[in-house]
């Protein structure tokens, strides 16, 4: 049994660029997919804890375009479909909507995830499917999520309940049947499927030239095939953030990237997050990466969060022995570092990590109580964030003699 | 401290001013080959034109985009490839660097017999891609190389003792009892231990396989290791302990490093002096501390600002490269950078292609582009359908659409019926000039062409 994740807290605020960094096999991707559901099941098993989502309406006040009363996002919670908005066990008295991924229905994961919820992967060759061209790829996710609104957008009642509006809502929905498909052709009803067509085509090419791709009509006829590397990263952008999404995953989007085309994917991630208010998560093994596009950074080790932190305080200065050693590890080509600060050792087999803190077998600062007492996340004095290390406890909270303490001195 | 190793190639000496590897004019261009009949259309220049030299003890680092030649260059170098021309000479005493360049310098259809055998004396004795017989297995063993995936380049089916003991056996080294214990000194240095000998490379992680392919590359106690990315594939805690481990390796057995990479941050870490590469050409060559301090090419700048450092402040980023990496099939003229450079003037190489590179897709006419007539690549008639195609081609041209540089670059537009023919001032190849001591650019805003420009430089 491989603990790919283990004990794993972390909140993502509306809005926030959340960036998870960790090193191979440290669980970020699994707890990135998990958001989704996207592990498969078996041979992975949900051995406990909860992902929850707090789906956003738009701001009655503003519409969506941001006001005061719901903090400029544009967004604010939505009521509790139970209670109202009044308070009941089921959102824990809260009156807001919350959905636990990891146990929702089917049908409402489906509505949430390319909708609500939506992923950038890492390798944009694969996640593209090669049989269809770019603009129809893009389409199928305002066909599966917005239906409704490209219907009325073309001018047609969405509740229209006569045959040709049954037709075309089949049609907005992708469920036409081979027959169906002559009777879209039939006079009476062409003029509104090409409507239907070109409103979906329009829209696909709004959410490409968002992404800034030159002349999106003509990249959407072509195929993944015909486009360079930072092209098919763009449009699956393009794609995830087509329906306007809550939050967005970003899986190590940058990593089969050239360093110019990588900065100009940055820089566009951040862009779109602060056009569409949305929150992200950003996975990369990349420190540097991270600096550039989060607020707040989560550092995660054999399975676990080890510290979370605003970026700028985080990079500023480091807490958690795991956290120091990365960054001092990490070549600049700002300044000189002379010798690098190497961890030693090796990242634990995760079929059996180390007891108690995971870090202890490489951490310079390791003492008795990080071989028996498992550390958990807690505000470290003086500082924001949270950081699972006895350094920042006191032998009193963690109840130990304080000879059993590591410090900072203290190194082997 | 010079580098002397018993098995040198026969009848040289190391140069007194300590170059181990000088390349000359090196090009390589793969065929680019179509149709039926596979006919031969055009050629990549993969490395188009490069020199330089490595010296003994140092690290070298090269660095460029992906697709810019860098392991070609590496490839080349270490003899795993030929040159398509120009060559890689080893060990070159200073008199023979001297003959060599004045016979280089002749063009060769004007050497006289008496030259053309010295240069063939030379070119057998130090090209690395005309060595034969011995000459050449010294070279071999002299060059190691290291590869950016240790999985793919070690044995699946050998043993670690067999693939880091197969250098010494084929050299007849060691054998028997002697090559395991010659192993395990080898696996030792690099970290590992007699533990590891009766493993595959498949049951070791991914820094231990690199520690694997240095070891191996160790094992005839080369002069030279061309490590092509040996870290992009490692995390950053490993790789921290693969870059200390080449550091030592190097201070104990005084290697040369040919250091290439694409991350600045592991090229400013590693090396001593750094080469930036773009298209198949040198753009900039300096010291490690020139290069990073103050960089002089708008692309190593540009490349700089692009990559994302753990030290930088928000303050401090720079601008960002637009557009593609153009064709290496066919490279611009001039300056190969000027397509994407922001401080571009009319002197870096405007051509016919910059034409159709920045007006395609802006409604200038050229979907109705019939014919081009090219009379050289700054010089050409295009033909169009009709009249007012070839007018908005020539309105495009003199408005905003293109920059003001290419502008003034158009020695002349003439609009004839249908057909526009267009004019560039022609710019030469730009060479590499030395403009500080030790530091090499070839762009125009810091070179002795600077003067061309007149009182547009400030």
């Amino acid at each position: 049994m491989v603990h790919a994740v283990d004990g794993v807290s972390f909140d993502i605020l509306d809005g926030e660029a959340l960036g998870l960094v960790g090193e191979t096999g440290c669980g970020k991707t699994v707890t990135a997919r998990s958001f989704l559901r996207l592990v498969p099941m078996p041979p992975g098993v949900h051995a406990g804890g909860r992902v929850v989502f707090w789906p956003r309406s738009p701001c009655p006040v503003c519409g969506g375009t941001g006001c005061a009363s719901c903090g400029a996002t544009g967004r604010v919670p939505s009521p509790c479909p139970v209670c109202r908005g009044t308070g009941c066990p089921t959102c824990d008295g809260t009156g807001e909507e919350a959905v636990d991924v990891l146990t929702a229905p089917e049908e409402r994961l489906r509505d949430i995830r390319g909708n609500r919820i939506a992923m950038i992967f890492q390798d944009p060759g694969k996640a593209l499917n090669p049989a269809l061209a770019v603009g129809d790829q893009v389409g199928e996710v305002l066909f599966a999520h917005r239906s409704d609104e490209v219907l009325r957008r073309a001018g047609i009642d969405p509740t229209d309940t006569s045959v040709a509006g049954h037709l075309l809502r089949r049609m907005a929905n992708q469920r036409t049947r081979q027959v169906e498909t002559l009777a879209l052709r039939s006079p009476g009803i062409r003029g509104s499927a090409r409507k239907v067509r070109r409103v979906v085509d329009d829209w696909v090419a709004g959410s490409l030239a968002e992404t800034r791709i030159a002349d999106p009509r003509k990249i959407m006829r072509s195929y993944p095939h015909e486009l360079s590397g930072g092209m098919k990263q763009r449009v699956m952008i393009a794609q995830a953030l087509a329906c306007d999404p809550e939050l967005l995953i970003a899986d190590e989007p940058t990593t089969a990237l050239d360093v110019t085309i990588q900065a100009r994917i940055l820089d566009l991630i951040r862009e779109l997050q602060a056009r569409h208010r949305s929150a992200v998560l950003y996975i990369s093994h990349d420190l540097s990466v991270v600096k550039r596009v989060c607020d707040r950074v989560a550092v995660m080790y054999a399975g676990r969060v080890v510290e979370t932190r605003d970026a700028d305080e985080l990079f500023r200065a480091p807490l958690h022995p795991y956290t120091r050693g990365l960054l001092a590890a990490t070549p600049s080509h700002r300044e000189e570092r002379g010798r690098l600060a190497a961890i030693d050792g090796t990242v634990p087999e995760l079929i059996d990590p180390p007891p108690a803190c995971r870090f202890h077998p490489r951490c310079p600062h390791a003492a008795e109580v990080c071989t028996v007492v498992d550390p958990v996340l807690t505000s470290p004095p003086a500082s924001e964030g949270q950081v699972a290390c006895f350094l920042y406890r006191t032998p009193h909270e963690v109840g130990v003699d304080p000879e059993q303490m590591p410090t900072l001195e203290r190194t082997r | 401290m010079t580098v002397t190793r018993e098995h040198a190639v026969r009848g040289t000496h190391a140069s007194s001013n300590q170059a181990l590897v000088r390349v000359r004019d090196l090009r390589k261009y793969f065929p680019i080959r179509e149709g039926p009949l596979q006919r031969v259309v055009g050629h990549v220049r993969a490395v188009d034109g490069v020199n330089f030299e490595v010296r003994a003890g140092e690290t070298l680092g090269i660095v460029g985009e992906s697709g810019c030649g860098k392991t070609t260059l590496g490839r080349v170098i270490s003899g795993l490839t030929d040159p398509t021309e120009g060559g890689v000479y080893y060990r070159l005493s200073d008199e023979d660097v001297a003959r060599l360049d004045a016979l280089l310098a002749v063009p060769p259809e004007r050497l006289s017999p008496a030259q053309r055998e010295e240069l063939e004396r030379l070119d057998r004795a130090h090209r690395v891609d005309r060595l034969q017989g011995d000459a050449w297995r010294a070279y071999r063993r002299n060059c190691q190389v290291v590869f950016q995936d240790a999985f793919s380049s070690l044995n699946p089916r050998q043993l670690v003792k067999d693939i880091v003991g197969r250098p010494l056996k084929v050299y007849r080294e060691a054998s028997g009892g002697a090559l395991l214990e010659r192993v395990v000194e080898l696996l030792e240095s690099v970290g590992l231990g007699r533990h590891h000998l009766y493993r595959y490379p498949h049951q070791l992680s991914g820094g231990q396989r690199q520690r694997i392919s240095i070891a191996r590359a160790l094992a005839l106690k080369p002069a030279l290791i061309v490590l092509d990315e040996p870290t992009s594939a490692l995390d950053v805690s490993v790789q921290a302990q693969i870059l200390n481990l080449l550091g030592d390796l190097q201070a104990e057995h005084g290697l040369t490093y040919l250091f290439i990479s694409h991350d600045l941050g592991v090229v400013r870490h590693m090396s001593d002096r750094v080469l930036v590469m773009y298209l198949g050409e040198i753009v900039e060559g300096s010291s490690r501390q020139d290069m990073f301090t103050a960089p002089l090419h708008p692309y190593s700048q540009a490349l700089m600002a692009a990559r994302p450092d753990v030290m930088e402040s928000e303050a401090e980023r720079g601008w960002l490269l637009e557009g593609a990496v153009p064709d290496p099939a066919r490279p611009p003229q001039g300056c190969r950078f000027h397509t994407r450079c922001p401080v571009v003037t009319p002197f870096c190489g405007f051509e016919v292609d910059d034409v159709v590179r920045s007006l395609e897709g802006h409604g200038a006419g050229l979907d109705e582009l019939e014919g081009i007539e090219r009379r050289s690549p700054f010089h050409a008639q295009l033909a169009f359908a009709d009249e007012a195609a070839a007018d908005r081609l020539v309105r495009a041209l003199q408005g905003a659409d293109v920059g003001a540089s290419m502008r003034e670059a158009l020695l002349q537009l003439e609009r004839r019926d249908a057909t526009v023919e267009i004019r560039f001032r022609e710019i030469d190849p730009v060479p590499l000039e030395e403009v500080r001591p030790g530091h090499v650019t070839s762009c125009i805003l810091h070179t002795s062409r600077r003067a061309d420009l007149g009182d547009r430089a400030s």
